[in-house]
């Protein structure tokens, strides 16, 4: 498909009799938003986005006028899905597993995520707590539901060796557009460790400077896990402090990252991981603490739909 | 005379109002509701238009999609009395920024014109 001179990439679509989704065509609304999966977009068509989208792609076709050809997709278009083989499917506590999986290439940062696709009509969203320079495999923490359909393939039927399908990765939840000297809080219930460990490590990795504290919650000491690695971890890199919150014994992650943080919520870069409620309530009162909306990245672990 | 856009400074001056407006907003009892629920990073694009709009920017709302953006609103009971807050939050966001008065009012007569639109009468 070609643009006119001077036309935009909404008006070129709109011309072809597609419908896309759309409001201000002024770049500001973001509604339009797409992403180009080849070929940059120019810099001012990403205007107004995050580092981590413009790092992705992301555009706003409203105020883009192509230079070079530019190969465009929806904004939750994961790709084509590649072919990933099984390496390791061992427990971290009573109901999470790690599981480790082996492809081809797959080009990602840590804490993004991926779809998992185990059969067609069974494909669920992994964050990823592997590094891509440190760990030959993709690593994924995956709490097991009782009642859960991958869960229960991941129980009962996989087993290293078998062959599955990965695409992706997708997500705004890793280290990007974060100043190497401010504050780094990374808040996560639950699996939420898992892109929140990917991210620690790109952090350390990177240079990060600034003080890094992790909170992790979990129900009981059990769940907890990882901690002899993030103790290690903390024991090594003096600048890293890492605080587990059981509630069985009275420790509510979410108000005691809150309570710690909201001093300097306006000089720090967040993410938060977990279940939907936990990362909600987080985002809202940051926020109103005073953190800048665009220096918290966050990913709700929010349950596939039915049919899915 | 410049126009009021550029004398509020353009694309900065929203980028500085618009996260002290929406935590005005959240925290304003009064219309607090309508905001709830909603992805807040796609919130806050569109309180990015809603400034940029009110400043006299450049945007391409017709009053139209001024009553379809607002209609869901309408449903839920928006009046006169929450657009008057909105105008409120408006102002004192302002003038915490040093907005001088003159321009402030420029503003608030800006938003005002399209409250028939936005309450769909
Ligand atoms: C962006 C993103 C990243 C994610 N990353 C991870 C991750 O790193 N680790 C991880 O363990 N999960 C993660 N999830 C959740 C994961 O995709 C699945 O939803 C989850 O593993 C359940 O799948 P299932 O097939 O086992 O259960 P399903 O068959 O889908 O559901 C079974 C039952 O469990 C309930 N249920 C499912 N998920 C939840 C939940 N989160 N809270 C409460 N009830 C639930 C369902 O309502 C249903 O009744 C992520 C989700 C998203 C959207
Ligand atoms: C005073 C004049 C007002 C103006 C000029 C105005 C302007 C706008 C604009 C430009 C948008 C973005 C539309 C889009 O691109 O989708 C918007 C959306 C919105 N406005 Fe207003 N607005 C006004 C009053 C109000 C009031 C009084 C409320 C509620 C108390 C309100 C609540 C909202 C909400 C919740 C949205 C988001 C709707 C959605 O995402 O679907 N607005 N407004």
């Amino acid at each position: 498909m070609e643009t006119a001179p001077g036309e935009t990439v909404l008006d070129a679509l709109l011309r072809a009799g597609l419908e896309p989704p759309h409001s201000c065509r002024a770049g500001q609304c973001q509604t339009c938003m797409l992403r180009a999966t080849e070929g940059r977009p120019p810099v001012e068509s990403q205007n107004g986005l995050t580092e981590a989208q413009k790092a992705q792609g992301f555009f706003l076709p409203c105020i883009c006028r192509p230079t070079a050809p530019m190969i465009i997709a929806l904004p939750d278009d994961a790709g084509a899905p590649q072919e990933a083989a099984i390496r390791e499917i061992e427990p971290l506590a009573d109901d999470i597993v790690r599981l480790r999986i082996e492809t081809g290439s797959f080009a990602y940062r840590p804490g993004q995520f991926l779809e998992l696709i185990a059969e067609p009509g069974l494909g669920r969203h992994y964050s990823l707590a592997s590094h891509p320079e440190e760990d030959a495999f993709l690593e994924m923490h995956i709490r097991l539901h009782p009642n859960g359909r991958m869960s229960r393939r991941l129980t009962d039927g996989l087993r290293p060796g078998h062959k599955l399908h990965i695409a992706g990765p997708r997500g705004s939840c890793f280290y990007e557009g974060v100043n190497k000297d401010q504050p780094l809080t990374l808040i996560g219930a639950g699996t939420g460790l898992a892109p929140l460990y990917g991210v620690l490590r790109d952090a350390l990795q990177r240079g990060h400077r600034g003080p890094i504290r992790l909170y992790h919650g979990a129900r009981g000491a059990n769940g907890l896990y990882l901690a002899d690695e993030l103790r290690a971890l903390a024991k090594a890199h003096g600048h890293f402090v890492y605080i587990p919150a059981a509630l069985d014994a009275g420790g509510d992650v979410a108000a005691l990252a809150l309570e710690a943080e909201a001093p300097s919520a306006a000089d720090s870069a967040f993410f938060l991981c977990g279940g939907e409620n936990l990362v909600k309530r987080l985002k809202r009162d940051l926020f109103m603490a005073g953190a800048s909306l665009k220096a918290i990245r966050s990913d709700a672990f929010m349950p596939a739909a039915p049919s899915a | 005379m410049s126009n009021l856009y550029e004398r509020l400074g353009g694309e900065n001056a929203v980028n500085a109002a618009v996260e002290l407006f929406y935590r005005k907003v959240l925290a304003d009892g009064r219309i607090a509701r309508f905001f709830e629920g909603v992805d807040m990073d796609q919130q806050i694009a569109k309180q990015k238009s809603f400034l940029t709009m009110a400043f006299g920017g450049p945007n391409n709302y017709s009053g139209l999609d001024m009553r379809n953006a607002h209609k869901r609103l309408v449903e839920k009971g928006l009046n006169d009395s929450h657009v008057d807050a909105v105008l409120e939050d408006l102002s004192s966001t302002l003038r915490q920024l040093g907005v001088a008065e003159k321009e402030v009012k420029e503003v608030e007569a800006l938003a005002n014109s399209v409250r028939n639109d936005v309450l769909n009468r």
